[in-house]
């Protein structure tokens, strides 16, 4: 019998953004079912972490006098939605907080509810030291008490998902990518990239920022328009809606300029919005006038005018807007065709100058919250400020994008409740939403798995690797990202067949006469190193031509014939560049995307090793194994 | 307590909780290795380069590839394969060290609530116990014994500083420091016999009798890959019409050209454009891809590739194909052979002005000769019959048939055996791996200068305990 049964184990997997944690392997293999985002909040008392942000009700003396207690009964509320002053220990992939992690583990294994006898898998960031990696097995065997432990890496786990025992893993975290060439179920330690800085999710919200912050937006807002179906990555050549080229469909739009010189106003929307207005922060721009900048566009910020009592006001104002709008729609419905309106909406995103999405916004909310309204002031104020799908029939409008709000599938937890849930306006962007990438972040990690795959020692493995990567992780999320990056690799470092090869010196200065040597005889030549990175394709069409070539009558796509014939190609790679096919067998998974896949992969990876294997092949590290050898011996122990 | 129990606790001590892997670096011009005794690869390899904008330094393979402006690659290395700079090159060791074996340092005491009381929820007790571990780390090193390894002419005062710096600023309870030479042989399990090592910036032969280098025989060389990637860069430079190096960085995508023709691709603009010092270190990449896959040993008949007909058989053979990463490519011929001939040949090297003909004692034939002229005759053929091949730059298509070649015709009538390991990671972190061995040994154990002994005699003690 096996020591330990499917429904038995946990497996967690923290990362800088969100912690994923799942008791019990079901049947068909599921995304996560506990999510819980990477942060603590610090407690009253110093060194202790609480899960959810702890509000001091009244906290000077009895202000409103609502119950008049006594001054020294301090009430606290749970503020479930509110992260402010959040502590995250995970910073790029690194633990930087080890008390916050140690509680935050703690708090997710509590959420867990365990039962006694649960293995524990870990999924382990690329970041982790192996002096880590004991720190945590010496705290999870003390804390959990747990029978069997195992770490496992996160790469290894994703290729593990895959079912591929040689690929390059690219892994778009928060604040951080890693790369890591895994051959032969073996991650490479040298040349891994870890936690390369810049380029992570964050990066792609900062980048948008750039270029939305004359406009007003804060990070939060473009947070969450990177995660809204709006925001895309076109594929490089793609002219930006609203720009010349996009009327004229020709040559390639150099976004950057085009961001910066501000010639988008073509289209007539784009006239009233930004044309005439100069870009930047300054007098004369859009920002400049506050009063002007409410009736605008919405996008400012509310809490601000909240917090000075100006919120009647601003509520008057608005209604006065969608009035005015739904004039507008009315008058512009008679002078405009109705073919050229209903184009209008049926045009995909990317050829869209303009696109709304739902911000949700927690800023506003924690200011409603500061402002000691009492229960019923703050559902009035929330319920007026709320623009979300669930006021119907007011500020919806027909082309909103339904999966807005949670496109990330990153379902807030505590955000359940309708009345504490975040206040929802409705924002508009132009096309800087299909600038999230323009900080060079698609260059960086082209340029890092070009290092990584390079540094591979085994030189006939980097074809291979060239031709199974993963792009996982909940950065890659956004739209167009792994398209946009492939294209990017294949722009700059696809090798082409040379010209000079194809058909002409290579072949006949196989078949030259021998010479008296013996020298010269013509042999089968390995590449440097054996290098098996010959395309197929290539190689059938040059010894079709030549057919007598053919060494030893073999097929020329049989796979150990490239290992003789390879002279011909480049001994540099790569010569293509291919994704990974997701598994299709997991339907659950199937639905939300491979993005964690590594959490698949520890799922797959805890049944092979808790269940199938059962210790035999020291996949895990078992309590007496801990007592006997310490929190060194894990290493030992993991995958 | 062998028993499957999940309930209890494991008593204090019970478990070997003091035995402690000792840590090996082995730092060298192009990567510093390190990693846990008794593992066979380093798990950390980081660039002994480091970049440098304004004064701000930047270490580790993330850092040093971007194109900042006006950064500057550097490496703290001399010329002679000693350490100059040494406030870097501590630097960069404790980065190799830290970054990913042990974990960064402990922040500070005072913020890091490691000092706020003891109680932690529910887990208090298991936390404490966690702290401790913790703010033991003060100094990355205060719990692993160090092995150094360091080349076979390395300076009295050099090693000395090896050792304050593991004393003083990394903490480490133990430390020794031992020749590369020495541990590339016991990586081979050999006690004696002749180290080449063909490294970045030097070559090296270096006797071994008995787990002991013949200092006497030691030879170096600046004939080593730093000096092929310049033969390949005189080799691009001379040839008609002039081949254009260009790194991968100024490169935004490229389009595919018929061989030989100019490189149509679109560049990359930057408004502050990064010193010439990170061009020619991110040349170094394509650099190393053209001996990845192209470059070769001639190893034919007649030994030297100038001799008689070499050269005619050379153009017959195939040629390699090469791409530059903006497109421009051809095919290599005759010419792949030329770039590492002057490792073998001075008169076969590539030459210009300020790239005179390397010296004649310099090639790796005459180190040897040399090395072996400096030890006694009656273990000469001992020696020669376990030459240990180490080094990346041994990696060249074809360099150990060609090195076979040279050492038999210099030494006709003995046994001649060349031991290079097979595996890629083996040949290029032999040191390493000697070291990782040596570590991990049972007997090793008393030979570490502890922190006591160096307290006492300071770090002249290194001389007297480590040879």
């Amino acid at each position: 019998m096996p020591p330990f049964k499917d429904e038995q184990i946990i497996i967690i997997a923290p990362g800088s953004e969100a912690t994923v944690a799942q008791l019990g392997l079901p049947e068909s293999f599921t995304p996560a079912r506990l999510r819980f985002r990477s942060r603590m909040f610090p407690a009253e008392k110093d060194g202790e972490f609480e899960p959810y942000k702890i509000r001091r009700k009244h906290s000077e003396a009895p202000k409103a006098g609502t119950d008049g207690g006594d001054d020294d009964d301090i009430i606290y509320e749970e503020d479930r939605v509110s992260e402010e002053g959040a502590v995250w220990p995970i910073q790029e992939g690194k633990i930087v907080d080890w008390p916050c992690f140690f509680a935050l583990v703690s708090h997710v294994y509590n959420l867990l509810n365990a039962p006694f006898h649960t293995p524990i898998l870990l999924i382990a960031q690329p970041a982790w030291t192996p002096k880590e990696h004991e720190k945590l097995t010496h705290f999870f065997f003390e804390k959990f008490k747990m029978p069997a432990f195992s770490v496992m890496d996160s790469a290894l786990a994703t290729s593990w998902a895959y079912g591929v025992h040689t690929a390059t893993v690219v892994d778009i975290g928060k604040d951080k990518v890693d790369v890591t060439a895994v051959s032969e179920f073996i991650p490479h330690t040298q040349g891994r990239v870890i936690a390369l800085p810049g380029c992570g999710g964050e990066a792609m919200t900062q980048g948008l920022l750039s270029k939305l912050k004359s406009k007003g937006f804060t990070r939060a807002m473009c947070e969450q328009l990177k995660k809204s179906a709006i925001c895309e990555i076109l594929p490089i050549g793609t002219p930006l809606p609203g720009t010349p080229d996009a009327n004229n469909q020709t040559g390639i739009t150099n976004t950057a300029s085009a961001a910066s010189t501000g010639a988008l106003g073509s289209g007539p929307a784009g006239a009233h919005t930004i044309g005439s207005i100069p870009r930047g922060p300054g007098a004369d721009t859009e920002v400049g006038e506050e009063a002007n900048a409410v009736d605008d566009e919405g996008v400012l910020d509310v809490a601000s005018i909240v917090a000075s009592g100006k919120m009647s006001e601003y509520l008057a104002n608005k209604e006065k807007e969608k009035q005015d709008k739904v004039l507008a729609k009315k008058k512009g419905a008679s002078t405009e065709t109705p073919a050229a309106q209903n184009r209008a909406f049926r045009l995909p995103n990317s050829k869209r100058e303009k696109a709304t999405f739902m911000y949700e916004d927690h800023h506003l909310l924690d200011t409603l919250k500061g402002m000691n309204l009492g229960v019923k002031g703050l559902a009035d104020a929330q319920a007026s400020l709320d623009e979300g799908p669930h006021k119907k029939g007011q500020a919806v409008e027909e082309d909103e994008p339904r999966s807005a709000g949670d496109a990330n599938g990153a379902a807030e937890p505590g955000s359940a409740t309708s009345r504490s849930g975040p206040i929802r306006r409705e924002l508009e962007v132009g096309v800087e939403r299909f600038m999230a990438a323009s900080g060079g972040v698609l260059e960086t990690v082209a340029d890092a798995i070009h290092r990584t795959i390079s540094s591979v020692e085994e030189v006939n493995k980097r074809s291979e690797l060239w031709d199974s990567l993963i792009v996982c992780g909940n950065g890659s999320r956004v739209r167009g990202f792994k398209e946009s990056l492939l294209a990017t690799i294949q722009s700059k470092y696809i090798i082409s067949p040379s010209s000079a090869t194809i058909f002409t010196s290579e072949i006949p200065s196989n078949i030259s006469t021998p010479a008296g040597t013996g020298a010269n005889t013509p042999q089968p030549q390995l590449g440097p190193h054996g290098s098996s990175g010959v395309n197929p394709l290539l190689l059938a069409a040059t010894t079709a031509q030549n057919p007598h070539l053919m060494v030893h009558g073999g097929n020329p796509l049989m796979p150990n014939m490239s290992s003789h014939n390879t002279h011909s190609s480049h001994g540099q790679t790569p010569t293509s560049v291919k994704f990974v096919k997701p598994p299709e067998y997991f339907p659950e998974w199937k639905d939300v995307g491979y993005d964690e896949a590594a959490f698949l992969g520890a799922q797959v990876a805890a049944k092979v090793i808790f269940v199938v294997d059962q210790g035999q092949s020291k996949g895990y590290m078992t309590r007496p194994d801990y007592n006997e050898q310490g929190p060194p011996g894990i290493h030992d122990y993991s995958l | 307590m062998n028993v499957l129990n999940s309930s209890t606790a494991p008593n204090a001590g019970e478990y070997a909780g003091d035995e402690v892997s000792a840590i090996v670096l082995d730092p060298g011009y192009s990567t510093t290795r390190a990693g846990f005794a008794g593992e066979d690869v380093p798990k950390s390899v980081c660039p002994s380069f480091y970049g440098q904008v304004d004064s701000q330094y930047l270490f580790g393979e993330n850092a040093i590839h971007q194109p900042l402006g006006n950064i500057q690659i550097k490496n703290p290395w001399g010329s002679d394969g000693i350490v100059e700079d040494w406030d870097t090159a501590t630097k960069i060791w404790e980065f190799a060290i830290t970054s990913r074996l042990t974990g960064a340092k402990a922040t500070d005491p005072t913020k890091n609530g490691l000092n706020d009381g003891t109680a932690n929820g529910d887990g208090g007790e298991t936390m404490d116990v966690d702290m401790e571990g913790l703010e033991n780390n003060e100094k990355p090193l205060e719990d692993s014994p160090l092995l150094m390894t360091e080349p076979g002419w390395n300076s009295t005062k050099a090693r000395e500083k090896y050792i304050e710096v593991a004393m003083e600023d990394w903490g480490t309870p133990a430390f020794y420091v031992q020749k590369t030479g020495v541990l590339a042989a016991f990586a081979s399990g050999k006690a004696s016999g002749i180290i080449i090592d063909v490294g970045a910036s030097m070559t090296t032969v270096t006797p071994v009798v008995d787990g002991m280098v013949l200092r006497k025989g030691v030879q170096r060389s600046p004939l080593a890959g730093n000096f092929v990637s310049n033969q390949i860069r005189l080799l691009f430079k001379q040839s008609q019409p002039e081949i254009p190096l260009m790194p991968h960085y100024l490169v935004t995508s490229k389009t595919q050209v018929d061989a030989g023709s100019p490189a149509q691709a679109t560049y990359r603009k930057f408004d502050i454009p990064p010193t010439d010092g990170f061009r020619r270190f991110e040349e170094e990449r394509v650099l190393t891809e053209f001996k990845e896959s192209v470059v070769e040993v001639w190893s034919g008949q007649g030994g030297r590739f100038n001799n008689g007909t070499n050269e005619e058989i050379a153009k017959s053979q195939p040629g390699r194909p090469f791409e530059m990463p903006d497109g421009w490519n051809q095919v290599f011929g005759a010419e792949r052979y030329r770039a590492a001939e002057g490792l073998f040949d001075a008169s076969a090297a590539i030459t210009d002005a300020d790239n005179p003909r390397p010296k004649d004692e310099h090639t790796i034939p005459k180190l040897v000769q040399a090395a072996v002229q400096a030890v006694d005759a009656d273990i000469r053929p001992m020696l020669l019959g376990s030459i240990v091949v180490t080094g990346g730059s041994t990696l060249l298509y074809k360099f150990n048939e060609r090195l076979n070649n040279e050492i038999n015709l210099l030494y006709p009538s003995t046994r001649n055996k060349l031991i290079a390991p097979g595996p890629v990671v083996e040949r290029k972190y032999a040191a390493w791996i000697g070291g990782s061995i040596l570590a991990s040994l049972g007997s090793f154990h008393q030979m570490w200068v502890s922190k006591k002994e160096y307290d006492e005699h300071g770090p002249s003690i290194v001389e007297k305990r480590c040879r």
